[in-house]
Formats: structure tokens, C-alpha cells, sequence
């Protein structure tokens, strides 16, 4: 914490010299690596400036992007942010439903329950995201179950998400101590009380921070649910534009642009949330 | 039943044959213990003689292979399974209070909470009489200055004690400690044992597993000493500590004198 020792004209300590170089250091690289960010940026921001430079007798031309069409198709592709937020967050909230029942099913002494919990896992893992979302858009249908894209699309990250996710809720639950259990029991709990009052809340603090990360990872993740082609998000709008205009590459772009804002805000957004945490009483 | 005026004879707590395995280890030999109203016990022995065992057993949090424990007239066989079972440890835990060695305070709540969290959520009391209540007790052990503080902002020693608020404010008729001092950095130790002396005297029936030979010597109204899962020695402080008849205890005592006491 903050050094406390601010006596006026007082001669500083040898403590208080060293971490007031500490800081100097610290804040000198912050100050580099923010420049050299504002450098890359520009130099790929000069990439695709359709600039041409000759040097000698060499001409050199970067990358032309069609600015018009950007222009024009701007307001459609950012159309897609809505619906690419609103598939994450249903995704991640069913996510967290089934992960926290998974981790709980790890917990269990009932072989069913325990086995139940363990095979979601295995065969969620086991095979790809992509064909998930396939298997529940296209091919539920031919067993005349016929989900909508955005309903296939939040099944099949929910369900893979929630099975990654199971291992942060189970540390998360493993992090809270016998101890605790017992002090619980000791006061005459029962088991679900001790859960709920005692362990539970210490677990989701524990699961939080990683969890934003699996959002965050989970809004790019969305892209694949494009591929049914009836889900309008950022992704298919992109596609869309770029194919039937032959400019994949501005379309490609902006979706890009679109996505990395989206995750800086949300990691801004996480860390606040993260030392927040930390600072709290653990 | 027998009238309940002859009180130093009513035990509060009765331990009857209990045997306690581990797997194959037989870590408690058949043991029988009747503690009286208002009596403190202090179990001493080496690491492994199975005293805080004996001490987990009586609420159940080890459950004894084979034996009955009898805590204010709530008898309970041990190795059982079923409801029944249950709702008899369940009524065995409400009457005594437990103090762990590691405080095991809930470190995403209050103190006042941590004290609270009992009466309110497991005997459903009115919450502002568990306030009153918890705030009689921290301020017992003189920490109601810390209500508002998370465990994390307390001192080892402020921890356990805010542990023995949050036991007594469930209202038990004795209380367990095990080993209540031994994860306290040395200057901590005073602190602790001064608030457990108080509660001694105000009259709680006791049973102390503990290393604090002084502490055993001057507050215990008798002295139960373990190894190998048996009772060795079963007397006054003033007994055991002068004139020890078994080996054990007294390489025990010597142990411990040695050791700074």
C-alpha cells in the first residue's frame, strides 16, 4: 500500500527511496509499452492506407481498402453487435447454470449423478464446438426438433462452455477448505445450508475472474453460430456485405474492429471487477 | 430419570465404550467419560493419542464406529445411518459449541454475521434478538469494537476469540475446544486463554483438548490424560501434575516443562 511516511521535509527512508524508484521503473515501462502500442496501431493503420512509396526506382503500394464501401455497410455489420451480445450472454448464463451443476455432480458420492456429470463433460469436449452448433441447427430437424439459429446457436455454446467451465466452479468449490464444512456442521447446519450460506458464496468469488474470461472468450465464439446463416450477428452481416460486394477484406475488418472493442471493454470491465475482488476480505 | 438437584453427579456429557477406527487403525479403545455440570476437562497427550478424535466424536464430526455418546439427554449410537440418526446429531450439535483450532471463521461474512449466521439460518431465531445476543457475547470477549471487520482485518488471536463468541451465542450446554491455541503466534496465546478462563468461570461445562499445560493446571477442575486411544490417567490438576502414576504422563509433563512451560 501507499507508503505512509509523508512527514514534511523529514529526509526519506532508504525504504521509501527504493519503492519510490520502484514506482518510477514501473510507471517509466508503463509509458514504453503504451507508446509502442500507439506505434503498432500505426503502423498497421499505415498498411492499409493505400499509400504508395517509391523508393529509388521501386515502388511500393500498401494495402487499398475501398472507404466508400465502409461507409455504406458500416451501420449494417455494427447492426450484428446486439444480437452477437445477446447470444453471449444467454450462452454464458446457461453456461454457468450447467457448469456449476456439473462441478456439483463431480462432488457427488452417487455413482449416477457422478457419472451423468463426468460423461457431459467428456463428450461436450470430445468433439468440436462447430459441429455442435451444427448437430443442433441442422440436424435435430430430421427428428423433428426444429430450433430456431439463435436458440441452436445458445444451446450449443451453453452446453460447451458449461462443460469447460465445470473445472473452475469444481476448484472453485475444492478451494473452500474442510475446515469451513466443518464449522458449518459444528454449528448444526445441514448440508444444504452449508452449501449454500457457506460454501457456495465462497466459490463463486473464487470462479468470477475466470469466468469473465470465458465470456470474453465466448463473445468471439458466438462468429461460429453465423454459419447457420439465420442468426443476423456481427459475423454473418460481415460475410454477408463482403461476398455479395466482393469486399470480404473492409467487411472482414470492421467485424474484426467490432470484436476487439467488444473484448477490450469487457477485459477493462473484468479487471475493475477482478481488483475489486481482491481488495475484499479473503 | 433422577431429580436434577444433586448436580455434581448429573453428567452433561457421557461418552459409553467408544471405539473409533480409522480403516484398520483403532485410534479410540473403548472409551467411557462422564462429564458433570459445570466441570472443565482438559485432554492432554502426545500428537496421535487420539484426544481430538475423542473431542470430534462427541458432535459427531467424526462419527465413532461403536459406543454411545449421550450429550444433555440426547443419546445417540454411533456407526449408525438414517434420518433418525441425523436428527439426533443434528440435536447433539445445538447443544454443544465447538472452537477449532484453525478458527474457521467465514471469511465472506462480518464478525457480527459469523456470530449471528447460527441462531438465525439453524435455530431460526429472530434476528435482532441474535444481534443482541452476539454483541453480549463479542462484547464478552471484547471484540465488539471488530463487528463490522471481516476476518481477514483480524489478528490470530481476535479470530479465535470472535470463534468463541460465535459458539457460545448458539447457546450450548458445553463446549468443545480443539487445540484453541495452537495455530497462535506465542503473544496471542494470553489473549485467548483469558476469554476461555472467563467462560469457565461464568460456569460452562468445558472439554479442552490442549498443549497449555499452565492453562490445564490452573483453570481445569480435572485432567484426562491419552495415549494410544486410551484413557491413561483420569484426575485432579494438582494429581497429575505433582504426583503423575503413569510413565506417559509424566515423560508428558516433562515434555512440556522443558518446553518452556
Amino acid at each position: 500500500m501507499t507508503a505512509v511516511s509523508k512527514s514534511q521535509n523529514a529526509p526519506k527512508s532508504q525504504a521509501d527511496l527504493l519503492y519510490d524508484l520502484q514506482l518510477r521503473k514501473e510507471r517509466h515501462f508503463r509509458a514504453n509499452v503504451g507508446l509502442s502500442w500507439g506505434i503498432l496501431l500505426l503502423i498497421l493503420v499505415f498498411l492499409f492506407s493505400g499509400q504508395e512509396i517509391t523508393i529509388g526506382s521501386q515502388t511500393f503500394s500498401t494495402i487499398k481498402i475501398d472507404g466508400q464501401f465502409i461507409l455504406n455497410e458500416i451501420d449494417f455489420i455494427a447492426g450484428g453487435l446486439g444480437q452477437t451480445l445477446l447470444i453471449s450472454i444467454l450462452s454464458i448464463m446457461l453456461a454457468i447454470v450447467l457448469a456449476l451443476l456439473a462441478a456439483l455432480g463431480r462432488l457427488s458420492t452417487v455413482p449416477p449423478i457422478y457419472a451423468i456429470s463426468t460423461f457431459y463433460v467428456s463428450l461436450i469436449r470430445g468433439t468440436p464446438l462447430y459441429l455442435q452448433i451444427f448437430f443442433f441447427f441442422l440436424a435435430l430437424p430430421q427428428l423433428g426438433i426444429i430450433l430456431s439459429g439463435v436458440f441452436a446457436g445458445v444451446l450449443a455454446l451453453g452446453l460447451n462452455y458449461g462443460a469447460y467451465m465445470s473445472e473452475i466452479f469444481r476448484a472453485g468449490l475444492a478451494s473452500v477448505g474442510k475446515g469451513q464444512r466443518e464449522a458449518a456442521q459444528a454449528l448444526g447446519m445441514t448440508p444444504g445450508q452449508t452449501m449454500k450460506r457457506i460454501v457456495l458464496p465462497q466459490a463463486l468469488r473464487f470462479a468470477i475472474p475466470p469466468v469473465g474470461n470465458e465470456f470474453i472468450a465466448m463473445t468471439k465464439d458466438s462468429a461460429l453460430v453465423s454459419a447457420t446463416g439465420f442468426v443476423h450477428e456481427l459475423m454473418w452481416r460481415a460475410t454477408k456485405v463482403g461476398r455479395a460486394q466482393f469486399h470480404n477484406l473492409e467487411a472482414l475488418i470492421m467485424a474484426a474492429i467490432f470484436y476487439w472493442l467488444v473484448t477490450l471493454v469487457l477485459s477493462y470491465i473484468q479487471n475493475k471487477i477482478e481488483t475489486r475482488l481482491s481488495k475484499g476480505d479473503r | 430419570m433422577e431429580s436434577k438437584t444433586a448436580f455434581e453427579s448429573i453428567p452433561i456429557v457421557k461418552v459409553s465404550n467408544l471405539d473409533k477406527y480409522f480403516g484398520r487403525l483403532h485410534v479410540l479403545k473403548n472409551i467411557s467419560i462422564e462429564v458433570p455440570e459445570r466441570q472443565v476437562v482438559c485432554l492432554i497427550g502426545r500428537s496421535g493419542s487420539g484426544k481430538s478424535t475423542l473431542l470430534r466424536c462427541i458432535n459427531f464430526l467424526e462419527e465413532p464406529s461403536h459406543g454411545v455418546i449421550e450429550v444433555d439427554g440426547v443419546r445417540v449410537a454411533g456407526g449408525e445411518k438414517g434420518r433418525e440418526h441425523r436428527q439426533l446429531v443434528h440435536d447433539v450439535r445445538l447443544k454443544t459449541g465447538m472452537v477449532f483450532q484453525e478458527f474457521n471463521l467465514f471469511p465472506h461474512m462480518t464478525v457480527l454475521e459469523n456470530v449471528i449466521e447460527g441462531p438465525v439460518i439453524v435455530k431460526g431465531m429472530d434476528r435482532k434478538r441474535a444481534v443482541d445476543l452476539a454483541e453480549q457475547n463479542l462484547d464478552s470477549v471484547g471484540l465488539l469494537f471488530k463487528k463490522d471487520e471481516y476476518p481477514m482485518r483480524l489478528s490470530g488471536g481476535q479470530k479465535q476469540r470472535v470463534a468463541i463468541a460465535r459458539a457460545l451465542t448458539m447457546e450450548p450446554r458445553v463446549m468443545l475446544f480443539d487445540e484453541p491455541t495452537s495455530a497462535l503466534d506465542p503473544e496471542l496465546i494470553g489473549e485467548v486463554l483469558n476469554v476461555m478462563k472467563k467462560v469457565a468461570l461464568e460456569g460452562m461445562t468445558m472439554i479442552v483438548v490442549t498443549h497449555e499445560m499452565g492453562f490445564a493446571r490452573e483453570v481445569a477442575d480435572r485432567v484426562i490424560v491419552m495415549a494410544e486411544g486410551e484413557l491413561i490417567e483420569d484426575n485432579k490438576p494438582e494429581e497429575i501434575f505433582n504426583n503423575p502414576k503413569d510413565p506417559r504422563t509424566e515423560a508428558l509433563i516433562v515434555r512440556y516443562r522443558t518446553g518452556g512451560n
